[in-house]
């Protein structure tokens, strides 16, 4: 019985609700997503949930506790581009910041091999157009100093002319406002009196970094969805509230955790992202609890493959991502994805003889060839049909029926291009798709500081575990898990019933060493007392507020900042706190100097030279009731009779042969069994394919684990 | 002057001569150079393995970013990691600053011949180098150049190339304007061993750092390389390890071959024929006011393109370029509108690709040519004429025809080069990198990207006005997209932008110009469209600029403020800005395609109204769009307008021809090619009048207006202010229907240009 802690996540085919409850049981239901009204197919999955648990709708809604929600609607507003009409109030001289995108084109998120065919690089449709653009005179200097005081007539002409051309949103972005906020401030405020029913976006609220064009895009962005995401969530919590939820209603936001629905609506671009952001957030709690502190997460579903990192037991950070070919700053937990799922289509170069994998997808629609939709080009999951790692007829529990034949018609065309069996051909595909992750998950480790070897890795998503003992193996990782069994394909709602209430309050001051710690203190005073806000605002009692602090420093000259964190929570100085103690000062320097060679290699930094602080940062959590997870109390290594399913001939490419092999039942394996590959487990989810050299266990959390030889 | 390919008895070993690396390399038997590999390589280990490769590559550009850390590494991009085989074929090349490229496997090269011998190439080693004549852009390009062994015998190459702050010379930044040959520019060094063994050589890098102004910051740089180099070979060995030396040498084989194979088949679907183009470069010293004619001639034979640059200026002053600046600035355009979908794998395409120019010229100096310029101008004058040449090329291929592209910005660069007493009390020193900004060319498809970057640093940044603002003493007043910047056509050329700063919180900036392309345009258009905006230089002293702020009424345009203007030289050095003198630069944009007429009326409206794209006034004269003054669209006047321009331009003093014969071609977007009466013969593509035989020039039988060059693009000013020849813009119309065939730029006592000559259809 309750309190329930809960969290519901939407993608683009399903709808995932996963309720904890106070002793550790878990209940995951999936119904399918709504994307007329995401609210309705949310309902649904908690409907599924009640019915689980044996109890009316209304009285599960009463013992929830906590209801935590991620949501794509802001995304879906942006790529789809129905998001309202937004106008832009700027620095007088500056309107076209948004328009010349620092002369990039955005090329981020697009396949970079292509990067020199010009034709196909054109920027975004603008998603603000000139004429909705105003510039007004007012101007800030990098000191913060004002060097023209805010022209308020021409501001107000700005504000009535947007309004007049019919603007729903206005976005406001001076250029170093984030050094002096009054001038955005002043005319937010002239926006409000003249317009008060219109969504207003300041930079400084949204994104108070360095780099104008960074943070017009995150304001204007913000405002782009501000009235659809607040016209969604106003409604939700409507309904909810109908249904007799009385807890205040959380969103998961990018930067891991969740923030309430008044501070989603205000800043809704916190929720972008967010889905994937829950995985790794989900991953980081589950992985402090099971012990293992440095995790590669993988969430492989039909159209992407993301990728986060933990270490040692915190996310790892981004602060600037792109959507729609935008770059904005905020900071969020890093993500990468590549498009490579189980929908990518694996395409012959007749000319070259050469096979590749993506980032082409058949999507949701038509998806795979074995949907039958007409798509005839195979795709991942083709292959893993041909190979027989699926089973046509039992694939999500039977919910969908796939047709085989046309998977192997489909990895047929492309096998007689190359010369190749069909199964040949099909495992081609799987492994090319492998590698594929495997190359983007070592680039992104290595990247960041850290060798695969020191992980362990986390497969979830419906395609995650069939590929991952490859991948994981190919990486050297110290083990590969599938999290919670069936619980891996809805581990982003998982994630989100898991997530602390976190806000994140950032300040730009670039200063040179020696710092003065007055000045780095009393922002990080400020920044305290506006998180502390907040929470007063979220009802959060002062005994389950908890601060964290960091400064991003770089050497003075240089671009890369790293974040260094700062658990005393303010610089220590002498008595008139102009300068640093010794020992702070050495402290700061020990730790910027070893994060910034982990990150960039030994002998990277320069020890000359001199050092520079750019942001200073705070954030905010409260805990929210931890699920408690149940543990096995014995463990077996007898595998239960009910387990062993059946046997199922599976083509296993590095034996060069198709072999009878044992599939088992997921959900009747017990802690403790232990299976040799090659095997394929079963879930109402997702399967796991084990190959041959691999061996599966599953431990006390009922987690399957792979290990290699 | 002699090509090249004529100059039988002279050494092109990279002292006098720049390095002209031989069909077979003398490579010392000490060397042992891996040559096994697999022929048969299942497509599935193929494709794994190519991604990897593409990968090391990615990991090691990325690894010099992060450990660089400096601007020129993380917003202009200026660096390229590479991978060559054993003999100095690419495998890969990055996606970064593309003029490297060219450089890269002609350094590889000269060291398996000049090196291997002697002090001997072997495990542990890495070169680095500098020398243009051996192979870089300009002294400021360094690379690092590392043989990878695989037991004892030289298995591949990974390189990197890295712009450096300041490598010495008379002018920080090495940026030399002055300089009159490479004695008064940076330190000049041929490939030397500076890691042996796995370990730096102190001795050597002291000498490399002797010469900098800023040691520390190349220190540093140098570290970064060295790291992307480690990571590379490691990487490499990694998949040796797995895979086995002949399966990884047998994929990079294969890359080669599948490249080469998918260039050959490109060219086979084009006939035979010559395409030139023609433009020119202004002042090559302080002082200068001459102007310097550029001439790229593209040979296709078979299956074999060869370039030439005949017809160039003699080598002068501080403007020029070596063989490699050249040859890599041609190979930009030809990986990018021939090889763009064999992904930075041109070493294929390159076995049938000759570069033959003249040396003693500008874009091919011999030794001691001042070169440290070479990127922003004659690597730039010989990188972009080769998208028209190209273009014009492939358009006859239908299928080709998507993949065109104009000349983009910046075709010269206008350089802000500055230095004084920052706001933080300390010495500086740079230059303004805002014109990477840069634009795109129209396509045959579509309209170019406006600031859409360099089409050489396809994936480069400006940096923001609050980093300028961070890093320098300006304030800077506005930076905004330039109206009518883009050429005119049927698809418009991208616009650039302009960028206006008065200093702040110091006394004064020293200031010195370096620029070409203010007179005469250098992004000219094709098949009818117009070139885009020159270089502007603009400032204004003692204006009333602290007035308008102390009264909140800030500017959108210099022309707002009142003060005297003052032209500023192209290389005119070491003068003054105060803070109440305001400067302002726009840079090149790019070049339209097709006939501005036939653009679309409602396109060109709505360029006017909502894209702030072109100027109502260039609407009229230029695309003959009538809009009100209320930014209403009059199509009927427009309409009307259109008809008599166009009438206007048809042959009024002779009868008109008009062609029946079988079409055989389409060559440009308004010539073809007809069969009439058993000779071939060029014709207007819309109404087929006659424009002579195919072995004539087509512009002698159109109808030539020979126009002010101010009328070829809004911005472009009064010449004379600049240089000494009167430049003048030609038009060629069809006689029949007044189509507007052709463009072209040219000194009013320069020939008419044959850009065309088809001799094989």
């Amino acid at each position: 019985m309750g309190p329930y802690l809960v969290g519901v996540d939407i993608g683009g085919t399903f709808t995932d609700c996963v309720v904890l409850d106070k002793r550790g049981n878990i209940t995951a239901t999936k119904a399918q997503s709504t994307p007329g009204n995401f609210a309705e197919g949310m309902l649904n999955a908690m409907r599924v949930a009640a019915e689980r648990l044996s109890m009316p709708f209304e009285q599960f809604c009463e013992h929830i506790s906590v209801l935590t929600h991620g949501t794509t609607v802001g995304t879906n507003a942006l790529i789809q581009r129905k998001g309202a009409k937004v106008g832009l109030i700027t620095t007088k001289g500056h309107e076209d910041a948004i328009h010349i995108m620092r002369g990039s084109r955005g090329v981020n998120s697009r396949d970079i091999s292509k990067v020199v065919h010009f034709p196909e690089s054109q920027k975004p449709d603008p998603i603000v157009p000139k004429r909705y653009i105003r510039g007004v005179s007012e101007r800030i200097d990098c000191f913060g100093d004002v060097i023209v005081p805010l022209n308020e007539v021409e501001a107000e002409v700005a504000i009535k002319e947007l309004i007049a051309l019919g603007c729903e949103a206005i976005a406001i972005c001076f250029l170093w406002s984030f050094r002096h906020a009054a001038h955005e401030r002043r005319v937010a405020e002239m926006v409000k009196r003249i317009a008060p029913g219109v969504f207003v976006s300041c930079s400084i609220d949204i994104a108070p970094k360095w780099g104008e064009y960074e943070r017009t895009t995150a304001t204007v962005l913000n405002a782009y969805i501000g009235p659809v995401m607040s016209r969604y969530l106003a409604n939700l919590d409507e309904q909810l509230k109908k249904h007799n939820y009385r807890q205040p209603l959380q969103i998961t936001q990018c930067g891991g955790g969740s923030v309430s629905i008044d501070k989603a609506m205000e800043s809704p671009l916190l929720t972008l992202d967010s889905g994937p952001v829950s995985g790794v957030t989900g991953s980081a709690y589950f992985s402090n609890l099971v012990g293992t502190p440095n995790v590669i997460t993988t969430d492989m579903g039909g159209t992407s493959f993301d990728v986060g990192i933990v270490a040692n037991g915190q996310p790892e950070y981004s602060f600037k991502s792109d959507v729609i070919q935008y770059e904005y700053f905020l900071p969020k937990v890093d993500i990468e994805a590549i498009g490579a799922g189980g929908g990518s289509l694996a395409v012959v170069d007749e000319f070259a003889k050469t096979l590749r994998v993506g980032p082409q997808s058949a999507g949701a629609d038509p998806g795979p060839a074995c949907y039958g939709k007409g798509n005839m080009t195979p795709t991942v999951t083709d292959a893993d049909i041909v190979l027989g790692y699926i089973d046509p007829d039992n694939f999500l529990g039977g919910r969908i029926k796939l047709d085989k034949s046309k998977s192997i018609a489909a990895v047929k065309s492309v096998a007689d291009k190359l010369g190749l069996t069909i199964n040949e051909a099909a495992a081609g595909i799987a492994k090319i798709v492998e590698f594929k992750m495997a190359d983007i998950i070592r680039k992104m480790t290595v990247e960041k500081g850290y060798d695969p070897r020191d992980f362990v890795l986390y497969a979830f998503g419906g395609a995650g575990p069939v590929h991952a003992s490859v991948f994981g193996s190919e990486l050297g990782v110290q083990k590969v898990v599938v999290p919670l069994r069936e619980i891996a394909s809805t581990w982003c709602a998982f994630g989100a019933a898991s997530a602390d209430i976190l806000h994140v309050y950032e300040q730009v001051d670039i200063q040179g060493s020696p710092f003065m710690p007055s000045r780095v203190n009393s922002v990080l005073e400020e920044l305290q007392a506006r998180a502390e806000a907040q929470m007063e605002k979220d009802g959060i009692p002062k005994n389950r507020r908890k601060f964290s602090f960091s400064l991003d420093i770089r050497h003075r000259g240089q671009i890369n900042e790293v974040e260094i964190m700062m658990p005393e929570g303010r610089l220590a100085g002498s008595k008139d706190q102009a300068v640093l103690t010794p020992g702070a000062w050495e402290k700061l320097r020990q730790r910027f100097y070893t994060r910034y060679e982990q990150l960039y290699g030994k002998g990277a930094s320069f020890k000359g030279a001199r050092l520079e602080i750019v942001t200073m940062r705070v954030r905010a959590t409260s805990p929210t009731q931890r699920p408690k997870l149940s543990k096995a109390r014995a463990m077996s290594g007898v595998i239960p009779k009910q387990a062993k399913l059946t046997t199922r001939d599976i083509y296993w490419a590095d034996l060069k042969k198709t072999q009878k092999t044992p599939i088992f039942d997921g959900a009747k394996l017990v802690a403790g069994n232990k299976i040799k590959g090659p095997c394929v487990i079963e879930t109402t989810q997702t399967n796991v394919v084990v190959h041959p050299g691999c061996t599966l266990k599953v431990d006390a959390y009922g987690n399957f684990e792979m290990t290699f030889k | 002057m002699p090509k090249v390919s004529e100059m039988k008895d002279v050494k092109f070993d990279g002292k006098l001569h720049g390095y002209v690396p031989p069909k077979k390399l003398n490579i010392s038997s000490k060397l042992k150079l891996h040559t096994k590999f697999d022929k048969d390589i299942d497509p599935i280990t193929y494709e794994v393995i190519r991604h990897s490769l593409w990968h090391v590559n990615e990991e090691h550009g990325a690894t010099i970013q992060r450990i660089s850390g400096s601007p020129v590494a993380m917003y202009a991009l200026d660096l390229n990691p590479s991978i060559l085989t054993a003999d100095g074929e690419f495998v890969y090349f990055g996606p970064y600053m593309q003029y490297m490229s060219g450089v890269t496997d002609t350094q590889v090269k000269w060291i398996l011949e000049y090196r291997s011998d002697n002090p001997g190439i072997r495990d542990g080693d890495m070169f680095l180098a500098n020398d243009p004549w051996v192979g870089a852009a300009h002294q400021q390009d360094v690379m690092l150049i590392c043989p990878v062994f695989w037991k004892g015998e030289l298995f591949c190459w990974v390189t990197n190339c890295l712009h450096q702050y300041d490598i010495g010379g008379i002018t920080p930044s090495s940026f030399c304007g002055s300089a009159e040959n490479a004695f008064e520019e940076g330190i000049c060094m041929p490939p030397v061993k500076i890691i042996e063994n796995n370990e730096i050589r102190r001795d050597i890098e002291e000498v490399y750092l002797r010469s900098s102004r800023k040691p520390d910051a190349v220190a540093l740089d140098f570290r970064a390389q060295l790291a992307g180099n480690m990571t590379a070979r490691d990487r490499v060995l990694a998949l040796i390890k797995r895979y086995g030396p002949t399966v990884v040498k047998g994929v990079m084989q294969k890359i080669l071959t599948n490249s080469e194979k998918a260039f050959l088949d490109k060219l086979k679907r084009l006939p035979d024929g010559v395409w030139r183009d023609r433009t020119y470069v202004e002042c090559c010293r302080p002082g200068d006011r001459r102007t310097h004619q550029v001439m790229l001639t593209l040979r296709k034979k078979g299956n074999r393109l060869i370039f030439e640059n005949e017809g160039t200026a003699d080598q002068d002053g501080a403007m020029n370029a070596t063989y490699s600046g050249w040859r890599g600035a041609i190979m930009v355009a030809l990986n990018q509108l021939l090889c763009w979908d064999q992904y930075f794998a041109i070493g294929g395409a390159l076995r049938h690709v000759e570069f033959d120019p003249t040396p003693g010229t500008f874009t091919c100096a011999t030794f001691p040519a001042s070169v440290s310029t070479a990127p922003v101008q004659a690597m730039e004058i010989s990188l972009y004429p080769a998208y028209n040449v190209l273009s014009k090329m492939l358009f006859i291929d239908e299928r080709m025809r998507g993949d065109i592209m104009c000349i983009g910005g910046t075709s010269q660069w206008p350089a802000t080069i500055f230095r004084g007493i920052d706001q933080w009390g300390e010495r500086y020193g740079y230059l303004l990198v805002d014109p990477i900004g840069g634009a795109i060319g129209a396509f045959s498809t579509g309209d170019g990207i406006s600031n859409g970057g360099q089409s050489r640093t396809p994936i480069c940044r400006l940096p923001n006005v609050e980093h300028n603002e961070q890093s320098f003493p300006l304030l800077i007043l506005y930076r905004k997209e330039v109206i009518d910047s883009g050429g005119a056509g049927r698809w418009r050329g991208g616009l650039s932008a302009e960028t206006c700063f008065i200093p702040h919180r110091t006394t004064s900036i020293t200031h010195d110009t370096l620029s070409s392309g203010n007179a005469i345009p250098t992004s000219t258009g094709m098949m009818g469209g117009y070139p885009a905006t020159v270089n502007v230089y603009k400032f204004k002293r003692d204006t009333d600029i602290k007035k308008r702020i102390a009264d909140r009424d800030m500017i959108s345009d210099i022309s707002e403020v009142k003060g005297t203007s003052v032209e500023l030289q192209l290389r005119q050095e070491n003068f003054l800005q105060h803070p109440t003198d305001v400067y302002a630069v726009i840079w090149t944009a790019a070049g339209g395609f097709g006939d501005p007429i036939e653009r679309e009326a409602e396109r060109v409206a709505k360029d006017v109204i909502e894209n702030c794209a072109v100027s109502r006034e260039a609407a009229r004269s230029i695309y003959g769009v009538v809009i009100s003054e209320n930014e209403v669209f009059d199509a009927e006047a427009t309409k009307a307008l259109r008809a008599e321009r166009r009438n206007a331009r048809k042959r009024k003093d002779g009868p008109v021809k008009i062609l029946s014969g079988k079409l055989v071609a389409q060559i440009t977007d308004n010539l073809a090619v007809r069969k009439e009466n058993g000779s071939i013969h060029t014709c207007c593509a819309k109404c087929s009048a006659d424009l002579g035989p195919v072995r004539e020039n087509y512009k002698d039988f159109a109808v030539r207006a020979d126009n002010e060059i101010t009328e070829s693009n809004p911005h472009v000013g009064d010449w004379k202010r600049f240089i000494d020849d009167r430049p003048v813009f030609r038009q060629f119309y069809c006689p029949g229907c007044g189509s507007l065939l052709e463009n072209e730029i040219a000194r009013a006592d320069s020939e008419v240009l044959r850009d065309i000559e088809i001799t094989s259809l």
